[in-house]
């Protein structure tokens, strides 16, 4: 169970507090922080025993959600309830982060109150929550139309919205009372996540997709969805998998979900209540060929007085059509270098050393499908015998585009009965991004 | 409204205008006033002035403002106790408010204060809202008992709470009955011996209908109660796995693990044979597999409970490695997890593979991941002997990286690789000398001074390399220290001829200009051996090593199977026992599986770990698989080969007087705590080096030196007698309990030599060979002076009589009783344990007769607290054979006196240890034909007395 939670500001400042047991001093916060900053390297830091307590803590959006509780408890129970914490401030109070959790510590008390009594968690469900609490999120920010150039995806942790926090759904899930209009607006996306590692000759070792289709729905009330995915999908071993099927390893699905056309027609039929859900999480099956987004091509070459010559191509393979943003290649170099000298293709694209010269990052804006990049990087090092670079690890996003080929093909809302006219919005968005992308050399 | 105002500091006038605003009518200005009460309360400033002013807004029909004041009233009431009494009305009233959210608001925030004036008026309500009609009520309630019952567990039980709440298992509301269940669970806690959770086959039953209905944290709370439960048969618990089974698939990875532990509990139940058993277990994995994709935290929870799963089952993940393999943008937490993991399982089958990803590890940026990849290699090579040599290839490409660090972990796994598979891998040595200079780590620097010693044979420059770097030796650490000091011993007995100088410079280093015990009492150890006898020397250092074990990783398996218990807690995390960590008494219950039943008991493998049921059968266990895997590791002073022999007219060097002086000093009298400290040192190692006093000549063998033929004092016939009393064999370990191997003997002390007896009878179906023998420490050090020599295989149904030779140079540890002896027997089909007590005056000396004048004066000296009394009735002996007899077991008469007609004889004896015993036997004529002994013993460490005393009756007695 869970003694006292708290939520710190990334300087240790507390921003909630809340001793649910009534055990323990009011200083908790202090002696986690301290224990937290002061933890050696090799040592995880989501558990920590000090002082007789038992510290357990996740990080978002730079805040330390953290609680203390007994030995007995599962840490499954700890990690899961406060994650489930973070998406649930996220939907109350649009974002996470320093400011709108200040601001809303009131509407935050009043949800912990009833998410968690005496320690043991009630419940983390958004409509249950709803019904029990009377608060209103505060936004930090009024919400502009204009700001659509940055659209991001919620909860997905993209390069992007890492760099720029896309807004369209930074904001509080439940309309303020009273105002039946609000936006009403459905966002399903389809996001796939990539690992892959390609060996020294080019073939690739590992290919592992993962995929969630997640709905986020600002509609108010109940609305039946029904939304059509690609009919080519199979799942498990249940069919022969023939040329073109799109075989699915694992698929879970949200216990709201309604599987009843699913079989048949690969219809998804789900009635959301306001907030966010993962309606469906599938991993392509091990054996399916996944046309591979990047090659990387490089050629070393020691040049006399400890100088590396590294020649890098990489080639984008995907449809001239689509695109990918935000490519980051790393390269570990294998001894601190001292200099760098670079040739790039464009002038957008950037290199430097990192981690005091222990790898090299070269950074691609933006490629389009098709396109072949080279890059030539002279680095100094320290004079010693040859030996491996690398691996380089790839990072990017590929938007419109999910590598599996799992697509929604049509998503259908039909509205309750009295609620007011017009469909409301329906945003469908697909992406995929590199979990861990690696190519040995 | 911003927010900027809620968090400005606390001036002087911002109590007094929140006090305004708390006042004002307007409802809204209230509310805002409130909120901004809270906001400074969060953050941890005091707002504890306003509380009369807030309580005041208490009543509202505005249900937001009402869960503030009542937030605030939580936070404050225990600090202002009086005030609060204020409140206790609308509580009171607001339970019976016709909103269920304000009933359950009510019971629920009253529950939180800890006042006990408010703790009284909370019981009436509590008892309404537990049949309230709204389930959001009752749950809310059954959460309350468990409160009151933290504040006034005596309250709880007199109201008749307990019985309330136990009929809320029975609720038709799934939510309740989970709530009612986590509180029972707690109550329970702080009673162990209450059957408060009285579960049976029918109140499981409700419980697991309720488990489809609740919320997914409601799951939890009964699947963690389930977990406590035992079934009664192996159908019982198959019936329950069944339904929990299908929480495998659940979305929220705390239910998940819940179910995982109640199956993995309940599994321990079924026979293995069961077609449904395999079934499970394949259900096992994907769901533990699932995990490692969700959010690193969580990865990591997964990850260390996988590492103990797969320690208990590895046969359950056994085809999953792939999934273990690191992600280059997971958490370095993450990853040295999931290497750990790999390690784990690694075969034959998957060797290459693995190997293949360590080495690209081992070229990544991160040191300490690198590091431990390094490493991971080594542990590769020790556990898979086919991938052996792959390993030490790769290992060789590494250390041409010349990367420090990476060379350094290299050379460390390498001294591993070599103890493991001696003879086959120095050809790489060369490779390893040329990094000697780049070396700074103490782990690796001691790593590569044993490979330098230990093949100092086969490097030429061994003696240069050695000597280089003793230059440094006191800046080394310690362990570098006792590597070199070893190593160099070792060379000079290799190559004699040119490395005298060497050595005698070390030795001066090691016990002269150093203030380190461990190194200096090596030192001297070193140069006795060296200076006494040479040969015996080289049998000591050079003597061969054990192998090391591909397990020495793992957890022990009682440890093991303890924390299997409580996967899904954080012991599954920490991966340490709650009592290691938990302070305070609260909640620790040791765990343990419960026993298989079925007929599988037999079937089982012999590796899979002794269930707990059987552990309790013995126990006598003795060491832990781990301590015994401790002093096998023991890297350089062999096993207990036989104690250094201490012929004193060879020895020439000074320090032998210190020695035998100063230890001689330590080891005297009431001084066993000291001796074990000696003995117990890290630097002895676990085969515990004590030196020996002055009485270890009674330790050696027979050939005694003609030097030390004075010490004995072999006036009185010893030589008449044939020796010292031999009680008959008995039965030690009955072939029952070791797999067909019966042992029975005795003990028995020739001419200085203690013998442990021994028959081995094999009734087992099996040829039995590879027999070894180890001692537990004990209260006198006894150890085996040579390994168990059985020469050829024990045939079934043969037997065969061995005479062990043992002395008394081993590690000490006082038992209960004194003379108890725990001894584990090793042979190719287990290992087993068993102990046994052994008689005292086996341990007595032949130089134990004492000078008359000392033993008045010692008399005297021992206070009379320190005598004990005994009886020995109906001996048929007079005092001139009792005398005799006794003296055959080294109790030695001093004085012999008549007081009225009464034989009164003084004897002495000495133990092992250096202890004296002084006694005085009145031998009273009880009849014609019978003698009543009345025996007073007097003694500075008085717990002998007792055995002493046993020791004569056995003697005199036969």
């Amino acid at each position: 169970m869970i003694s006292q939670l708290f939520i710190l500001s990334s300087k240790g400042d507390r921003l909630v507090y809340r001793n649910f047991r009534g055990d323990g001093g009011d200083d908790v916060t202090d002696a986690f922080y301290r224990a937290v900053t002061s933890l050696p390297g090799d040592q995880a830091p989501v558990f920590m025993a000090r002082e007789g307590q038992h510290f357990v803590h996740v990080r978002h959006g730079g805040l330390y959600v953290g609680a203390t509780t007994t030995a007995d408890t599962s840490p499954f129970v700890l990690v899961e309830f406060l994650n489930r914490l973070v998406t649930l401030l996220r939907e109350h109070c649009g974002t996470l982060s320093e400011k709108s959790v200040s601001v809303n510590v009131a509407l935050v008390q009043e949800l912990l109150g009833e998410m968690v009594d005496f320690g043991y968690v009630q419940t983390t469900a958004t409509e249950v929550l709803r019904s029990a609490t009377h608060g209103e999120p505060e936004t930090t920010k009024a919400f502009s139309l204009l700001d659509l150039r940055s659209v991001g995806l919620f909860g997905a942790e993209t390069q992007q919205s890492r760099v720029a926090p896309g807004s369209v759904t930074n904001r509080p899930v439940l309309p303020p009372r009273g105002e039946q209009g609000g936006r009403r607006e459905v966002f399903v996306d389809v996001v796939e996540r990539l690992t892959v590692v390609i060996a020294a000759n080019g073939t690739p070792l590992k290919v592992d997709v993962q995929g969630e289709i997640r709905l986020k729905s600002f509609v108010p009330g109940a609305c039946e969805l029904r939304m059509g995915l690609t009919e080519e999908l199979s799942v498990g071993t249940e069919e022969q998998c023939g040329y073109g099927r799109l075989p699915l390893a694992a698929v879970a699905f949200h216990s709201s979900v309604d599987l009843e056309e699913f079989e048949q027609e690969r219809v998804l039929r789900v009635t959301p209540g306001p907030g966010e859900v993962t309606l469906m999480r599938y991993q392509l099956a091990e054996d399916v060929a996944v046309p591979l987004p990047f090659r990387l091509l490089p050629s070393v070459e020691w040049e006399p007085a400890g100088r590396l010559r590294i020649h890098l191509k990489l080639r984008c393979d995907l449809p001239p059509k689509n695109h990918a943003i935000n490519v980051v290649l790393q390269l570990p170099l294998p001894r601190e270098a001292s200099s760098l000298a670079q040739e790039l293709s464009s002038p957008e694209q950037t290199a430097e050393l990192q981690g005091g010269g222990r790898s090299l990052r070269w950074a691609i804006p933006r490629c389009q499908g098709g396109a072949q990049l080279g890059a030539v990087f002279r680095v100094q090092l320290p004079p010693t015998p040859p030996l491996g670079l690398g691996p380089a690890a790839l990072t990017f996003e590929l938007p419109a585009l999910t590598v599996s080929g799992l697509r929604l093909r049509w998503l259908r809302l039909s509205a309750p009965p009295g609620a007011p006219p017009g469909p409301p919005q329906r945003w469908v968005r697909h992406l995929t991004h590199s979990d861990s992308y690696v190519v040995r050399l | 409204m911003t927010d900027s105002k809620y968090f400005t500091t606390t001036k002087k006038g911002e109590i007094f205008e929140l006090k305004a605003e708390l006042n004002s009518d307007k409802k809204e200005k209230k509310k805002e006033a409130v909120k901004k009460v809270i906001a400074s309360m969060t953050v941890g400033k005091d707002v504890s002035a306003l509380f009369p002013d807030v309580v005041n807004c208490m009543q509202t029909d505005n249900l937001e403002l009402k869960k503030l004041v009542y937030l605030y009233l939580m936070n404050y009431a225990k600090s202002q106790p009086d005030m609060a009494i204020m409140a206790v009305n609308t509580f009171v009233k607001d339970c019976e408010d016709p909103n269920p959210l304000i009933r359950a608001l009510a019971v629920r925030t009253m529950g939180c204060i800890r006042v006990d004036k408010i703790t009284e008026y909370l019981c009436e309500p509590l008892r309404k809202c537990l049949k309230d009609e709204d389930p959001y009520v009752r749950k809310t309630a059954a959460v309350c008992v468990a409160k009151l019952h933290d504040i006034n567990a005596q309250l709880v039980e007199d109201q008749g709470f307990l019985d309330t709440l136990k009929d809320l298992i029975s609720d038709s509301n799934p939510m309740v009955v989970a709530n009612a269940v986590a509180a029972l669970s707690e109550i329970a806690e702080s009673h162990p011996s209450s059957n408060l959770l009285d579960l049976n086959p029918q109140s499981i039953n409700k419980l697991l209908t309720a488990l489809n209905e609740c919320t997914e944290w409601g799951q939890i709370f009964i699947l963690d109660c389930l977990a406590n439960y035992m079934p009664k048969d192996d159908r019982e618990a198959q019936s329950i796995c069944e339904r929990v089974t299908p929480r495998l698939s659940h979305a929220n990875s705390a239910v998940v693990l819940s179910a995982v532990k109640v199956l993995m509990k309940f599994m321990e139940m079924l026979s293995k044979d069961l077609d449904y058993y395999g079934t499970l277990l394949k259900k096992l994995a994907p769901p533990l597999v699932t995990l490692l994709s969700a959010e690193p935290e969580l990865q990591y929870v997964a990850l260390r409970n996988i590492n103990l799963i797969v320690q208990k089952r590895p046969e359950i993940l056994k085809h999953e490695m792939k999934v273990f393999f690191v992600k280059y943008n997971d958490p370095i937490y993450v990853k040295l997890e999931k290497l750990d993991i790999m390690i784990r399982l690694a075969s034959q089958a998957n060797i290459a593979q693995v190997l293949a990803e360590l080495k690209e590890y081992a070229t990544e940026v991160d040191v300490d991941f690198v590091r431990k990849a390094v490493r991971a290699i080594g542990r590769c090579a020790i556990k898979v002997e086919q991938s052996a040599e792959r390993c030490v290839s790769t290992l060789l490409d590494l250390i041409q990286t010349k990367v420090n660090y990476v060379v350094q972990e290299a050379i460390v796994v390498i001294k591993d690789i070599f103890r493991k598979y001696p003879n086959k891998y120095e050809s790489v040595i060369a490779t390893l000398c040329e990094n000697l200079d780049s070396l700074d780590e103490p782990e690796a620097r001691a790593a590569m001074i044993w490979i330098v010693g230990e093949y100092a044979e086969r490097i030429d420059n061994a003696d240069e390399l050695l000597e280089s770097f003793l230059e440094g030796f006191h800046d080394e650490s310690t362990q570098v220290q006792l590597q070199l000091l070893t190593a160099i011993v070792k060379l000079f007995l290799k190559k004699p001829t040119e490395t005298q100088e060497l050595v005698q410079q070390v030795l001066s280093l090691a016990t002269q200009d150093s203030d380190n015990p461990d190194l200096r009492d090596r030192g001297y150890i070193y140069w006795r051996l060296l200076s006494t006898d040479p040969v015996a020397a080289k049998e000591v250092v050079l003597a061969e090593k054990p192998l090391i074990s591909e397990e020495t990783d793992l957890i022990e398996p009682t440890l093991l199977d303890e924390l299997i218990c409580y996967i899904g807690t954080l012991a599954s995390v920490y991966h340490k026992p709650p009592s290691a960590f938990v302070e305070g008494s609260r909640g620790v219950v040791h765990k343990s599986l419960p026993p298989r039943t079925g007929s599988s008991e037999s079937a089982e493998s012999p590796d899979a770990a002794p269930s707990a049921g059987q552990a309790a059968e013995q126990p006598a266990v003795i060491p832990a698989q781990g301590d015994l895997l401790g002093d096998l590791l023991n890297l350089d002073l062999g096993p207990p080969v036989s104690g250094p022999p201490l012929a004193a007219s060879s020895v020439q060097m000074g320090a032998v007087d210190l020695l035998g002086g100063g230890l001689d000093s330590l080891m005297g009298d009431e001084s066993e705590g000291l001796r074990s400290d000696v003995g117990g040192s890290p630097a002895m190692g676990g085969s515990g080096f004590t030196a020996p006093g002055p009485a270890a000549p009674a330790a050696m063998g027979a050939p005694l030196g003609s030097g030390l033929g004075d010490l004995f004092d072999l006036t009185g016939g010893v030589g008449t007698l044939s020796g010292s009393y031999v009680a008959p064999k008995t039965v030690w370990l009955p072939a029952m309990k070791a797999k067909g191997l019966e042992i029975s003997g005795t003990f028995s002390r020739q001419v200085g030599s203690i013998c442990m007896d021994l028959v081995l009878t094999n009734k087992a179906l099996q040829v039995m060979s590879d027999f070894a023998i180890q001692f537990n420490r004990n209260s006198f050090g006894l150890a085996p002076a040579a390994p168990l020599q059985v020469h050829a295989p024990l045939a079934p149904n043969q037997s065969v009589e061995i005479s062990l030779p043992l002395n008394t140079v081993g590690s000490v540890m006082k038992m209960d009783p004194l003379n108890n002896l725990q001894v584990a027997v090793k042979n190719n089909i287990d290992v087993f344990y068993f102990s046994t007590l052994y008689p005292l005056h086996i341990l007595f000396v032949e130089d134990g007769k004492m000078e008359r004048q000392m033993f008045l004066a010692t008399w005297k000296d021992i206070p009379n607290e320190n005598e004990a009394q005994f009886q020995i009735k109906d001996c048929s002996l007079n005092a001139d054979a009792v005398s005799s007899k006794l003296q055959g077991s080294n109790i030695f008469t001093i004085a012999k006196r008549n007081v009225e007609g009464q034989d009164m004889l003084y004897q002495s004896l000495k133990l092992t240890n250096g202890i004296w015993v002084l006694a005085e036997l009145r031998i009273q004529p009880s009849n014609p034909s019978f003698t009543d002994l009345e025996l007073s013993l007097k003694c500075r460490a008085p717990e002998v007395s007792q055995y002493v005393y046993q020791a004569y009756d056995a003697i005199l007695k036969n």
